[in-house]
């Protein structure tokens, strides 16, 4: 029981980190990010085959990371750009699509290229305790990366002066640009972010477990799940959510099995809307 | 193009603009010029084309036809952050705040991207001291007449040295009006060049020196704020003498 | 039309009765064209197993492309779980005529009212909350995956990631070489005809002014929340139905990829962004279009789902509303010159 709770924060956080991607995308642009699991798993299939040639793990954790980033970062600079001249209804439901439709591309590149390359970062040292529970040193390092970004998120959208010309974009736009930021940058910024912040969840779900092309869609899945129940646009939200999810996810597996745990946190989403569509910590819908 | 361009002293200068919304001008052929240090108002009713004015200025909608210059150099179609950027700051009526962001916050992107100087920080809360007892309420909990604080002091933050304010009185009770009025002549005193659109004309004459009459898009009379307030045709549509 | 109608001057009372109900049947002609033109297909095909199988399955992708149409081109309910809907219906029907031992037929018609249950059910808690396109398909694809867990993990029931064969219609037609694909055409005729009354009807016409204008649709007194409903679950009806039929016939097996998003969904999509969201006949030029493509690109399967990212992307980006109006404007255009 102590050990699913402290296993299932641990793999909150980064349920929270895969949700943050997703939700500061569509809070800046209404863009639903259907391909950010397949972003994520792409980073770490680079990282993987990288280091299959023997580079050392740091600069190759960096180069996946790049990649997951420039990938969001391009579609940003193109596809998307036809999405943005759209409004409401529409804007969203094309940026939905397009980024399925990349999701795919994706998906299909990697079954073809990569079926089977997976990324195992195996962290080595004896399990350490904590709080009279045996936690691995892949685990822990996992989490500490994970809290780390979390802290560095969030000093960085209260302290510094583009994160907080990021939030005032996302709360409103025109505002932003009288104040003097420019949306299309911190559009692109922000996609690249994200495609960064993926890669990473990527790589630190590998250090317990393997990481590979039969990932995406769970992953684009959790990230929708969190960023749903935590309010679509919501950061603390998404991290708030993230943790919440993981517990439960954990618990339940624990208790009932692993095929109703996935059941059970889509019906959180779904609840989540139904209930309260702007979700734990998001503003209502204007 | 009535009056011909030519280099002046002016801080901003707007020729022959004409704009509007789809393929429709809201309005016409629209000329003025603001000097260094002065207060202007452009005043007219609902809907004349007051914010359409503002707005073409700044970019938020492009001109179909028309230049503005702002500080020498020519600003059509210049993008909206540039312009801000350039020291030309707007407060539209609708305030456009950050309604999760804390009152500092909210100041401290007025000032966007430069690191926010803590000495005009304490000048606006000098002007607007309610903003200082609020600082760290997010902008969406405050009064109407506190947002109008903030959206004024947020925009002083980027030390513009040109304002423009679209009706900054709307939504405001007629006391509260007439503080934010007060607050408006002390910035002009202090130097600041002001440009203000408004309805409530007897405090607009009283802050400007000189102002325009919009009506249906286009400019008509203009002249010395004393003038326009003895004008009997101002008197009857603003202000309410009959 | 406009030759029948300079005519009409000149027309006796027995030639006017004819035309009364040929102008009633006018609507329907272009369903009649199409199902003569796909009747035809077999007379080529009818030898090779494997290539009546692809054929038959187009037909049923036809199928869930003129429901979906319903949910989603008509009333703009982004409805991500076309596959979910129909693999109830599927499971549902396997269970009730093999488990339980009810008739064939009536375990599919059961079926069908399942998902037409559970679609309605998602169309009117999203009507009842007011949810925006992107919160339907949320919800939607919530209840898909949910639905793909459920059949992986209830392995007494669904038999997990093995599938089950279907008993039940294994004496029938069904699992002949060629009258799957006509069990099949029919349905798919049927579904136009219904599409195409649908829309000559005062339900159309809400649903036209839905898609046009929500709010001009309300002030003019069309009841848009009941409209929507109705559409979800018809539709939904319409998807457990030819997902039963399916369940019941070729080699009568179902497993958890045969009504996977990844299977279904994504197919559907793209064949009725292909064909054209909203018009008549756009979902089966999609499915016919698809299903030839993926056969000749049969030696790179896996190439597959590239392609038709790249086909959604492309589609989306430039030919937004699909094939069928982009040849129907080019035509109109040549015609006016």
């Amino acid at each position: 029981m102590k050990s699913a709770l402290l296993d299932g924060i641990v793999l909150g956080l980064q349920y929270g980190l895969l949700g943050v991607g997703l939700t500061l995308i569509y809070g800046l642009t209404g863009v639903l990010n259907l391909a950010h699991g397949q972003i994520a798993v792409l980073g770490a299939v680079v990282v993987s085959l990288l280091m299959g040639t023997g580079l050392p793990a740091v600069p190759a954790i960096l180069a996946g990371l790049a990649v997951s980033g420039a990938v969001l970062l391009a579609l940003d600079l193109s596809v998307m750009r036809v999405v943005y001249r759209q409004e409401g209804e529409t804007r969203i439901l094309l940026g939905l699509l397009l980024m399925l439709g990349v999701g795919f591309m994706i998906d299909g590149f990697l079954a073809w290229r990569y079926p089977i390359e997976q990324l195992g970062l195996r962290i080595g040292g004896d399990p350490i305790s904590i709080l009279g529970v045996r936690m691995s040193t892949g685990s822990l390092l996992a989490s500490a990366i994970t809290i780390v970004t979390g802290l560095v998120l969030v000093a960085f959208f209260r302290l510094t002066s583009l994160g907080r010309g990021v939030r005032s974009v996302i709360q409103d736009e025109m505002g932003a640009r009288l104040c003097g930021v420019n949306p299309a940058f911190v559009r692109t910024f922000v996609f690249g972010l994200s495609g960064v912040l993926a890669g990473l969840v990527a790589v630190t779900r590998s250090m317990t477990g393997p990481i590979g092309a039969n990932n995406t869609i769970s992953f684009t899945v959790l990230a929708l799940i969190v960023a749903v129940v935590g309010g679509l646009g919501s950061v603390s939200g998404a991290f708030l959510a993230g943790v919440l999810l993981g517990v439960v996810d954990r618990l339940s597996s624990f208790y009932i099995g692993t095929y109703i745990t996935t059941i059970i946190l889509l019906v959180c989403a779904a609840l989540t809307i139904v209930a309260k569509p702007s979700g734990l910590l998001g503003r209502p819908s204007t | 193009m009535r009056e011909p361009v030519v280099v002046s002293g002016a801080i901003l200068s707007v020729a022959g603009l004409s704009a509007g919304y789809v393929g429709e001008d809201v309005i016409y052929d629209i000329g003025f010029e603001v000097d260094e240090g002065e207060a202007v108002t452009i005043i007219g009713s609902n809907g004349a084309g007051k914010s359409t004015l503002f707005r073409a200025i700044m970019s938020m909608l492009t001109p179909s036809a028309g230049t503005v210059r702002f500080d020498g150099s020519d600003i059509t179609g210049l993008a909206t952050h540039r312009i801000a950027r350039l020291g030309l700051a707007y407060v539209p009526a609708e305030r456009h705040l950050f309604p999760q962001m804390s009152v500092t916050e909210n100041l401290l992107l007025g000032a966007f991207p430069d690191r926010p100087d803590p000495a005009i920080q304490d000048s606006v809360f000098d002007v607007f001291p309610r903003l200082a007892e609020r600082k760290t309420q997010d902008a969406g909990t405050l009064s109407g007449g506190e947002q109008q604080m903030l959206a004024v002091g947020r925009a002083l933050m980027s030390k513009p040295s040109l304002l423009l304010l679209d009706e900054p009185t709307t939504g405001l009770a007629p006391l509260l009006a007439a503080e934010a009025y007060k607050a408006l002549a002390r910035l002009r005193d202090d130097g600041l060049t002001l440009v203000v659109a408004e309805q409530q004309v007897p405090l607009a004459l009283e802050l400007a020196s000189r102002g325009y009459v919009i009506d249906h898009g286009r400019f008509g009379l203009s002249g010395p704020s004393e003038e326009l307030a003895g004008n009997p045709e101002v008197q009857r549509a603003y202000l309410g003498v009959a | 039309m406009t030759a029948v109608d300079e005519r009409s001057g000149r027309v006796g009372p027995s030639v006017g009765a004819a035309r009364v109900v040929g102008q009633r049947l006018a609507p329907y002609l272009p369903i009649l064209v199409a199902a003569a033109l796909l009747a035809l297909i077999p007379l080529r095909y009818r030898d090779s197993g494997s290539l009546m199988g692809v054929a038959t399955e187009g037909m049923l992708f036809a199928a869930y492309a003129v429901a979906f149409n319903i949910i989603f081109g008509s009333t703009g309910q982004l409805f991500l779980c076309v596959g979910a809907l129909a693999g109830v219906g599927g499971f549902a029907s396997a269970i009730i005529s093999d488990r339980v031992g009810l008739p064939l037929l009536v375990s599919i018609v059961l079926a069908a009212l399942c998902s037409a249950a559970i679609g309605g059910l998602l169309s009117w808690v999203s009507v009842k909350r007011a949810l925006d396109t992107i919160f339907i398909g949320i919800v939607t694809l919530a209840f898909s995956l949910s639905f793909q867990n459920f059949v992986l993990g209830r392995r007494d029931l669904t038999g997990g990631e093995t599938g089950i064969f279907v008993e039940a219609g294994s004496d029938t037609l069904l699992h002949d070489r060629v009258s799957p694909y006509y069990v099949f055409l029919a349905l798919v005729v049927g579904y136009l005809v219904l599409y195409r009354t649908l829309q000559r009807s005062r339900v159309g016409w809400a649903f036209r002014a839905l898609r046009d204008d929500q709010l001009a649709a309300e002030l003019s007194g069309v009841d848009v929340s009941r409209y929507r409903v109705f559409a979800g679950t018809l539709g939904s009806a319409m998807l457990g139905l030819a997902g039963a039929l399916q369940a019941h016939s070729g080699r009568g097996f179902i497993g958890p990829s045969t009504y996977a998003f990844g299977d279904v969904d994504v197919r559907v999509l793209v064949m009725l962004a292909f064909g054209g969201i909203g018009t008549l006949l756009g979902p089966v030029i999609g499915a016919a279009s698809l299903t030839w493509l993926d056969e000749l690109l049969v030696d790179y399967a896996q190439l597959r789902l590239v392609l038709y990212g790249a086909v959604i992307v492309v589609l989306f980006l430039g030919f937004r509303r699909g094939i069928v109006p982009a040849i129907t404007d080019y035509v109109r255009t040549r015609i006016r010159r």
